[in-house]
């Protein structure tokens, strides 16, 4: 196992970061004034930073490329970036490494634009700086990768690996993260199993070489500049179908799995693509990693999500070829370039505008559930309208890996928005449907006081909403069916609808951040959610639901038509950790979530916890450096959270035994 | 026909073969110093104060009308924080087999079965057989003291699949200074379990110096010789629910 090794320890130590400094160049002024367009100046400062970069490479380390430039200075000036609109480089695809492996750059060269070009000079420079590197060391091993890759494409596993790790690497120098790793088992499938035909590799030596593979994607992911330390996309399919319907899972996708459980590391991220005819004993296997306490593997459903693509009009081989951009939003590697996540609508938002503008002016129930429809519509469109791209900053690597299209002018350029609050949502109306239009227990005049006053004299109320109404996740067809509504009515907001770039807006079961974000902007809810409380991440229950177990929950969360709202989203179960201190705690798991798949769940993340460690965590964080949980869509270490987010995994429930 | 319960739990793990639901009895004749589930001792409703989430503000002891706060003297739909909960409810065996087979017709060919638990099910026995035949055709499980009467026993054996059956302590006089009754019937039960050929498991809870000593744990592997066994680690937490229902935890 690597993880006796000293290169291991010296990054997860993360002692890296002791042999990196920055750099205060003012590019953007100089670029700006040179007049330089925006590809030339991204090109000019990848080649700096090339140049700037030193060799490390560590005794017994196989998969080399680490950062030593900490930072990355602006290309343009902040008034070029209110003038031109830019956010940032376009993020959250699935680029085609696999291709470029398969061919080596120089091949790439041939037919790439003149700023790809320059950028594969830069890379091929920098490859040779290790090169000279390792032939100064005497490390013949890699002096024999790094004369073939990345110019000529790799010829065997080891070959394949190091050129992913200086792919991923450059384009990480460019500026352009959240890139997923795509679908890794079925690309990179026929290298190892050459190798072992062959025999230059055995099933032990390959998961020896894998492991330290995937301990890169841990070397640089503080650099990250996203939210939260953890959400960097580093997310890995494997499994699923080929497009002529054949499962892809093979030895390589085992030894993944493998893999991520001995070097318990946040980074790759697995992901899992699963249907109905997944044998048991995948999940069993899946299971296992799940008890490392990682928060992954995560599943999706191919049975689900495939048809869900054709419908919004994704090609079948497209279709079947999916992987998830970062967390759990569907893409496709190579021709997509798609903003999954442009903006999230908050259901609770739409019901608490619609309370107080129609509640004492709906006759019944359906009426007041046409107001919450409109302002659902209303919503839509002020997203679908107020939102333009932002990520103009070209990125010329990118360019170079969706092949046959301009990443600005692709196949699909479709914008993902997350319908948030579901539970929230569902558990307000059932409410309102019952309490105050079925029963007339309570007047809307009153509902309203107690809203607007956080139930503040209204405690009997308060417990009435909150512990004894109907809740989703207890299989109870009065709240479900108004989710499944819900759902609907978010799909048909934004259907017909086209963004600037004339794609389509996908709706989908996702939260990211926004469960915390909408929340503060909500007061209390109608479910007896107090102002402040958090949203439920994702696709599940409320923080404060009682539910009799997890059987209870997906049947709830299962009836939705997912094929409408299929931009990706899932499922989060918590169990606690004793559930898993056995064989048959295990395969019992894998049953359930066996059971999630056949049942036309989408997708579906577990995680592990231990509350009390957790709080423990919270007080001594010291001890607890890496205690890994799962946060929205990703893994991260606890103790590195904000605390509004750790609460969350905190207050979620917990299933035990 | 109607019985009273303290809780119905999804997916215990260890609880029987397969995704399997359990559906605790309230009421046991036995009086296990170490018991972790205390609400399952009196076979009545009782009231659960869950002091750690009380805040204090005192709403619960204002006079109220409800028909349900009335044996209990607090009201019940007033706290903000939750912190009070009645343990035990009445439910109709007919209603009860209903609600939990939606459940496993949802599970499909993925469940397990159903397992009785407590307190201590044959406690309840009509309800407990009625509620089984109520679920017949599912695999059925129950974990019993054994405490029960021959007749009820053989009842037992005939309607339920898997017995997980405990065994606490081999000797009888400290068999009743810690659980309060002798276990001459559940030794005896225990002979009858193993002629049956009925499939089972023998459970003992390792209480540190009481049933976790080698004499005792020697004395029950002579008596139950080459049956299954499982021997239960200690549950640190199980005192904790004492305190909310107003009873001594005495170990």
């Amino acid at each position: 196992m690597i993880s006796n090794k000293e290169y291991f320890k010296f990054y997860v130590n993360h002692e890296q970061r002791n042999l990196r400094h920055k750099v205060d160049w003012n590019l953007a002024e100089e670029y700006s004034k040179a007049g330089l367009n925006l590809k030339s100046r991204m090109a000019d400062r990848f080649y700096r930073l090339c140049k700037e970069e030193k060799p490390i490479i560590l005794p017994d380390e196989k998969i080399c490329f680490v950062r030593t430039v900490s930072n990355l200075p602006d290309v343009i000036t902040e008034q070029e970036k209110d003038e031109l609109g830019i956010w940032d480089c376009i993020n959250n695809l699935a680029l085609d490494y696999y291709g470029a492996i398969d061919k080596g750059l120089i091949e790439m060269r041939k037919t790439a634009d003149e700023y790809a070009k320059r950028d594969i000079d830069s890379i091929i420079m920098l490859s040779d700086k290790y090169l000279e590197e390792a032939k100064r060391l005497g490390r013949n091993d890699i002096v024999e990768v790094l004369t073939q890759v990345p110019r000529y494409p790799a010829r065997n596993f080891r070959e394949a690996l190091q050129f992913f790790r200086i792919l991923h690497y450059a384009i990480w120098l460019e500026g352009y993260m959240h890139n997923t790793v795509g679908r890794f088992d079925l690309n990179l499938w026929k290298y190892l199993k050459k190798d072992l035909e062959e025999g230059t590799h055995t099933k032990e030596s390959a998961l020896e070489l894998l492991e330290d593979f995937f301990l890169s994607f841990n070397k640089d992911s503080d650099l990250y500049r996203g939210i939260q330390q953890g959400d960097n996309g580093q997310s890995m399919m494997l499994g699923g179908i080929d497009k002529d319907g054949n499962d892809v899972f093979n030895l390589l996708s085992e030894l993944c799995l493998e893999a991520s459980y001995n070097n318990g590391l946040i980074d790759p991220k697995i992901n899992l693509r699963v249907n109905k005819n997944t044998p048991i004993e995948r999940f069993e296997l899946a299971t296992k990693l799940t008890k490392r306490g990682l928060g992954f593997p995560q599943y999706s459903n191919d049975d689900i999500v495939i048809p869900a693509l054709q419908k919004l009009g994704y090609d079948y081989e497209d279709a079947a070829n999916y992987t998830v951009a970062a967390c759990w939003e569907f893409i496709i590697p190579g021709n997509a370039v798609d903003i999954v996540n442009i903006d999230g609508l908050s259901y609770p938002k739409c019901i608490d505008i619609a309370l107080h503008s129609s509640l004492k002016s709906s006759a019944n129930y359906d009426k007041f559930f046409n107001a919450v429809k409109k302002e659902i519509f209303n919503e839509a469109e002020r997203i679908c309208t107020t939102w333009k791209s932002g990520y103009k900053l070209p990125c010329p690597l990118v360019n170079l890996l969706m092949p046959g299209a301009d990443y600005l002018k692709a196949k699909y350029n479709n914008y993902g928005i997350h319908g948030c609050g579901i539970s929230t949502g569902a558990d307000s109306l059932a409410a309102i449907k019952k309490y105050v239009f079925e029963e007339k227990r309570i007047t809307p005049d009153e509902l309203i006081d107690a809203i607007d006053n956080n139930f503040e004299g209204y405690s009997e109320l308060l417990h009435l909403l909150r512990y004894e109404a109907p809740k989703m996740g207890n299989n109870d067809d009065f709240v479900d069916s108004i989710a499944v509504l819900l759902l609907d009515t978010f799909a048909e907001s934004l259907k017909g609808r086209k963004n600037e770039c004339g794609g389509i807006f996908r709706a989908g079961t996702g939260s990211a951040m926004y469960y915390v974000w909408m929340a503060d902007e909500l007061g209390a809810s109608p479910d007896g959610r107090r102002k402040g409380e958090p949203l439920g991440a994702n696709f599940s229950v409320s923080l404060f639901a009682k539910t009799k177990g997890p059987v209870s929950v997906i049947a709830s969360m299962t009836k939705p038509h997912f094929e409408n709202v299929i931009n990706g989203g899932p499922l989060t179960l918590e169990f606690h950790h004793s559930v898993f201190a056995d064989d048959d705690g295990i395969s019992k798991v894998a049953a359930l979530v066996r059971t999630f798949i056949l049942k036309g769940g989408h997708q579906l993340q577990l995680n592990m916890v231990n509350t009390e460690k957790l709080y423990d965590a919270q007080k001594h964080p010291e001890n607890y450096k890496n205690l890994v949980v799962r946060v929205w869509g990703w893994s991260g270490y606890f103790v590195e959270l904000d605390k509004c987010y750790q609460d969350h995994v905190i207050a979620r429930q917990t299933y035990t035994i | 026909m109607t019985g009273t319960i303290f809780d119905i739990k999804e997916m215990a793990v260890h609880d029987g073969p397969g995704i399997r639901t359990t559906v605790f009895f309230k009421g046991c004749p036995l009086r296990c110093r170490w018991c972790h589930n205390p609400e399952g001792l009196s076979g009545e409703p009782q009231l659960m104060f869950k002091s750690a989430r009380c805040k204090g503000c005192g709403a619960c002891f204002i006079p109220c009308s409800h028909e349900d706060c009335k044996p209990f003297g607090r009201c019940l739909h007033v706290c903000p924080q939750n912190a009070l909960e009645i343990a035990g409810k009445r439910v109709n065996a007919t209603e009860l087999a209903k609600e939990l087979i939606k459940c496993a017709e949802f599970l499909g060919d993925g469940f397990g079965g159903f397992t009785f638990s407590g307190g201590e099910p044959t406690s309840q026995i009509e309800f407990l057989l009625s509620l089984a035949k109520e679920l017949k055709g599912y695999h059925l499980c129950i974990e019993t003291c054994g405490y029960t009467d021959k007749k009820n026993w053989q009842k037992i054996l005939d309607t339920f699949d898997f017995i997980i059956m405990d065994i606490k302590l081999a000797d009888d006089e400290q068999h009743k200074k810690f659980t309060g009754v002798s276990n001459k019937i559940i030794l005896e039960n225990f002979e009858t379990l193993k002629k049956s050929k009925k499939p089972y498991i023998i459970r003992t809870p390792l209480i540190p110096d009481i049933t976790d000593t080698a004499d005792n744990l020697d004395a029950i592997k002579s008596i139950i010789a080459d049956s299954n066994w499982e021997k239960i680690p200690y549950n640190a937490a199980a005192g904790a629910k004492y305190k909310m229902l107003g009873m001594e935890y005495k170990l």
